[in-house]
C-alpha cells in the first residue's frame, strides 16, 4: 500500500471535493437570484424612454441572437445584410450564433439555473411551441415589441400574424416573417400532382414506395394538416387544446396513415429523420414529394443545386397550415435595448422587401403593404416574382392558421410512441 | 510504500503528494460527478426544463417502462458491440499481416490509418454517400444492370440492422485499433515471438500463444473506450440510423428537444442508462483484467 489516506477516506475527500464545488455555484446562482435578471431590467428601464433615447443607448453595443443557423439563405441575409446595416446606421455589433427551438429553452433554462444577472443572448429567433414554453417558464423579458416604431405597419388583421399558435404574442415577441407549408414535387416525375388530402392517398396506393414524410417538426405539421382535412377543417381544433376532441381526431389520423404505411418508403419501417434528408431524398429520385414548412425553400434549394430545376411548390385544396416567426428578448438579455433596435431594424419595410426576394430569401412580410408609404408599397408591388413562387392569391386562399401547441406537443409524442408499436391510451 | 523509509519524512512529503493527487482527481472528476448529480436531478424532475423543483419517480418509472427506450438499448448495444468487433478483428489483421519494414507494409499500414483524423460526421456522411438507397454503390450496380431502381439496392442506411452504421462505425474505429495495436506488436511483440519460435514453436502456435494474448490483452481498454464511444455516438447516428428503433443516444436527443417541456427531463433518464452501459462495459473489462492478469497492479 502507498498511502496512509485510507481508501474509503480519500474517495470521501473527493466527493466532499465535488460537493464542494457544487455548493459554490449554488450559493453563487442564490446570490445573483437577489437581483433582477438583466433582460427584465432592461425592458424596465426602457419603458419610460422615448424611442430615440432607446437607440442611442443601442448604439456601440453588441446584440447576441440565438437563431436558427441551418438555412444558408436566412443565413446569409442576416450575416451579410442585416449585420453591416445595423453596424453602419445604429453602431450594433450583431452577432448571430446557433440555436433553435428547444434548444433555446434548454440554455435559457440552464442560464437561469446557473443563477448568473445577465445571460448570453439579447434577442432569440422564436415561435409556437418554443414561445409557450418560455411564456410558460417565464423566461422572456416582458412586452416590448409594441414600443417599435416599425410595428405599426404590421398586418394586424391577419390572424395568421396576430396569434402565435393562437398565443397572444402580448409583446413578448415581434413578428418578422411568415411562411406557409408546401409540399415538393417534380413537374417531370410527377406531372399531375394530387391536389388534396384524399388525392393524396388514391396517389400514394398507385405509387407503392414513393411517399414518406420526416419525424421532426414538418412531418408533424403535414399531420396536423392530414388532422385538419379529415375531422371537419381547422375550426373544430380552435379555441384552446380539447383533450377528448383530440384523442378522437388522432386516432382517424393514425387509423388514415397505418393504412397506408406499407405503400410508403421503406414500407413505413422506417422513417427520414429530417427535411435535409427528405429533400436528399427527393432528389436522388427514391421519394416523388419533399415537403417545406417555407412554400419558397424550392426557389433558394434549386438556386443551390439541392433540388432539380423542375421542382414546384404544391399546396392542398384542404389548406396548408401557414404561420409567424418572432423576435423575443430572454428574461436575462444582457442588451434590451440593442435587441429592441434590431427587432425594429428587421421589421423595416427596407428589411422585409430584401427578405422576401426570391434571390435572397423568399420569406413572407408580417406589414400590411397597402399601409406603407411610398416608395415602399410600389417596391412591395413590383417585386419580381420567380417562376416557382406559388401565387399570393392561392397562398392566402389555401393558408390555415395554427392551433394551440399542444395538438403539435401531443401528435409528435403520441405518433412516435404509436409508430414504434407502444399502446396509446 | 517501502517499509525502510523514515516514517516521518514519508508523511511529510508524501501527504502533500497525496492530497495534489487526489485534487487533481477531484478536479477531473468533478464535472463527471456534478454531470450525474444534475442528471439524476433532472431524471427526477428536481432541476431543467419543465422541473417542479419536487422530487418524483413518475418520470423515470414512465420512461423505464417504455418499450422504445428498451429496444434502443438493445439496438445500441448491438451496434456498438458488432461495429466494436468488426473493427477489433480489422485492426488485428492488419498489425499482424502488415506489421514488417517492407514499403508495402508502411504502405498498408498508413492506408488504414487513414481515416483516424477523419470526423465522425464527415465519416457518417460519406456512409450516406456510398451506401444510401441512391449512393455510389447503388449507382454502381445501377451502371452494371444489377439493380433497375433504388428500391431494389438493399436498405444500408437508416435500415432496421443498422449495417451501414456498423459498417461506417467499423471502418471510423479500425483505424485507432489498427494503430494500438501495430504499436504494441512493434514494442513488445518481437522479442517474445522470437523467443517462442527459439523454443520451437510453430508460426500457428506463436501466434496463438504470444501473438494473439498480447494483442487482445494489451487492445482490450482501447476495445471498451471504443465500445463505449461507438454506443453513445450521435452524429454517426443520427445520419444513418432507422427512426424505429431509435439508438438510444438519439433517444436522448429527440426528448431533450421535445416540443412538450415536461418531457425534455426524460432525457437525463436516457442518458443515466447510457453511462451506466459506459460504466459496465468497464466494470467489466476491469473484472476480466484481474482474473486474466491477478498481479497487474
Amino acid at each position: 500500500m502507498r498511502s496512509d489516506v485510507p481508501a474509503a477516506g480519500r474517495w470521501v475527500s473527493g466527493l466532499v471535493i465535488a460537493a464542494a464545488l457544487s455548493a459554490a455555484t449554488s450559493l453563487g446562482a442564490c446570490e445573483a437570484r437577489r437581483v433582477a435578471p438583466a433582460g427584465q431590467a432592461g425592458i424596465d428601464a426602457l419603458r419610460a424612454l422615448p424611442w430615440d433615447s432607446v437607440v442611442a443607448r443601442a448604439r456601440g453595443t453588441e446584440v447576441v441572437w440565438r437563431m436558427w443557423r441551418g438555412d444558408p439563405s436566412s443565413k446569409a441575409f442576416v450575416d451579410g445584410w442585416v449585420t453591416p446595416r445595423l453596424r453602419e446606421r445604429y453602431g450594433i455589433t450583431l452577432r448571430a450564433v446557433e440555436g433553435q427551438g428547444p434548444e433555446i429553452v434548454n440554455q435559457l433554462v440552464v442560464e437561469r439555473e446557473a443563477g448568473r444577472r445577465a445571460g448570453t443572448a439579447s434577442l432569440v429567433w422564436i415561435n409556437g411551441a418554443t414561445f409557450a414554453n418560455l411564456r410558460r417558464e417565464a423566461l422572456l423579458a416582458g412586452a416590448w415589441a409594441g414600443r417599435l416604431p416599425n410595428a405599426a405597419y404590421v398586418d394586424s388583421t391577419s390572424p395568421i400574424i396576430r396569434r402565435d399558435f393562437e398565443q397572444d404574442p402580448a409583446g413578448y415577441e415581434s413578428p418578422w416573417g411568415r411562411v406557409q407549408f408546401a409540399f415538393i414535387y417534380d413537374t417531370l416525375r410527377t406531372p399531375a400532382p394530387p391536389r388534396s388530402v384524399a388525392e393524396l392517398a388514391v396517389w400514394i396506393r398507385a405509387h407503392p414506395g414513393r411517399f414518406t414524410y420526416d419525424q421532426g417538426f414538418t412531418g408533424t405539421t403535414f399531420q396536423k394538416i392530414v388532422l385538419y382535412a379529415l375531422n371537419g377543417g381547422v375550426a373544430r381544433f380552435q379555441g384552446g387544446f380539447d383533450s377528448t376532441r383530440y384523442v378522437g381526431a388522432r386516432d382517424r389520423v393514425f387509423a388514415w396513415l397505418d393504412s397506408l404505411r406499407p405503400l410508403f418508403w421503406r414500407r413505413g419501417e422506417t422513417f427520414p429523420p429530417d427535411v435535409a434528408a427528405m429533400h436528399r431524398l427527393f432528389a436522388n429520385g427514391e421519394i416523388d414529394f419533399s415537403m417545406s414548412y417555407n412554400q419558397n425553400d424550392v426557389i433558394a434549394k434549386v438556386r443551390q443545386g439541392i433540388l432539380p430545376t423542375t421542382a414546384r411548390p404544391l399546396l392542398l385544396r384542404d389548406g396548408t397550415i401557414a404561420n409567424t416567426h418572432y423576435v423575443g428578448i430572454p428574461f436575462n438579455a444582457p442588451n434590451a435595448a440593442g435587441a429592441m433596435v434590431v427587432a425594429d431594424f428587421l421589421l423595416s419595410p427596407e428589411a422585409q422587401l430584401e427578405k422576401q426576394r426570391p434571390d435572397v430569401w423568399a420569406d413572407g412580410t408580417v406589414l400590411d403593404v397597402a399601409r406603407l408609404p411610398e416608395p415602399w408599397r410600389t417596391r412591395f408591388a413590383t417585386l419580381g416574382a420567380d417562376p416557382r413562387e406559388l401565387p399570393r392569391d392561392s397562398l392566402a386562399r389555401y393558408a390555415v392558421p395554427e392551433v394551440s401547441p399542444r395538438y403539435h406537443e401531443r401528435l409528435a409524442a403520441d405518433w412516435r410512441a404509436h409508430a414504434r408499436g407502444a399502446h396509446l391510451p | 510504500m517501502s517499509r525502510d523509509r523514515p516514517v516521518a519524512a514519508h508523511s511529510a512529503t508524501g501527504r502533500r503528494h497525496e492530497w495534489g493527487g487526489l485534487l487533481a482527481a477531484a478536479v477531473l472528476a468533478a464535472p463527471v460527478l456534478i454531470g450525474l448529480g444534475y442528471a439524476f436531478g433532472a431524471s427526477v424532475g428536481l432541476v431543467g426544463a419543465g422541473g417542479g423543483g419536487r422530487a418524483s419517480f413518475t418520470r423515470v418509472a414512465r420512461v423505464l417502462g417504455e418499450r422504445a427506450m428498451w429496444t434502443g438499448l438493445l439496438w445500441t448495444l448491438w451496434v456498438a458491440a458488432a461495429a466494436t468487433a468488426l473493427a477489433a478483428v480489422g485492426a488485428v489483421l492488419v498489425a499482424v499481416v502488415f506489421r514488417g519494414t517492407a514499403r508495402t507494409d508502411r504502405a498498408a499500414r498508413a492506408l488504414a490509418a487513414l481515416p483516424l483524423p477523419i470526423p465522425h460526421l464527415v465519416a457518417g456522411a460519406l456512409g450516406v454517400w456510398l451506401l444510401g438507397q441512391s449512393g455510389v454503390a447503388a449507382r454502381l450496380a445501377f451502371a452494371l444492370g444489377l439493380i433497375a431502381r433504388p428500391a431494389e439496392m438493399p436498405a444500408l442506411v437508416y435500415d432496421r440492422l443498422g449495417a451501414g452504421l456498423v459498417l461506417t462505425l467499423a471502418w471510423k474505429e479500425m483505424a485507432f485499433l489498427g494503430v494500438v495495436a501495430t504499436a504494441l506488436l512493434a514494442t513488445s511483440g518481437a522479442a517474445a515471438e522470437e523467443a517462442a519460435r527459439t523454443l520451437g514453436a510453430s508460426p500457428w502456435e506463436t501466434f496463438r500463444r504470444v501473438t494473439w494474448p498480447l494483442l487482445w490483452r494489451g487492445l482490450a481498454p482501447a476495445v471498451v473506450a471504443v465500445f463505449v464511444f461507438v454506443a453513445g455516438n450521435y452524429e454517426v447516428a443520427a445520419l444513418l440510423a432507422p427512426s424505429d428503433p431509435l439508438a438510444l443516444p438519439l433517444l436522448v436527443v429527440e426528448r431533450a428537444t421535445d416540443p412538450d417541456l415536461v418531457r425534455r427531463g426524460d432525457a437525463y433518464v436516457a442518458s443515466v442508462l447510457l453511462l451506466a452501459v459506459a460504466g459496465a462495459a468497464v466494470a467489466v473489462h476491469e473484472w476480466a483484467r484481474a482474473r486474466w492478469e491477478p498481479l497487474a497492479p
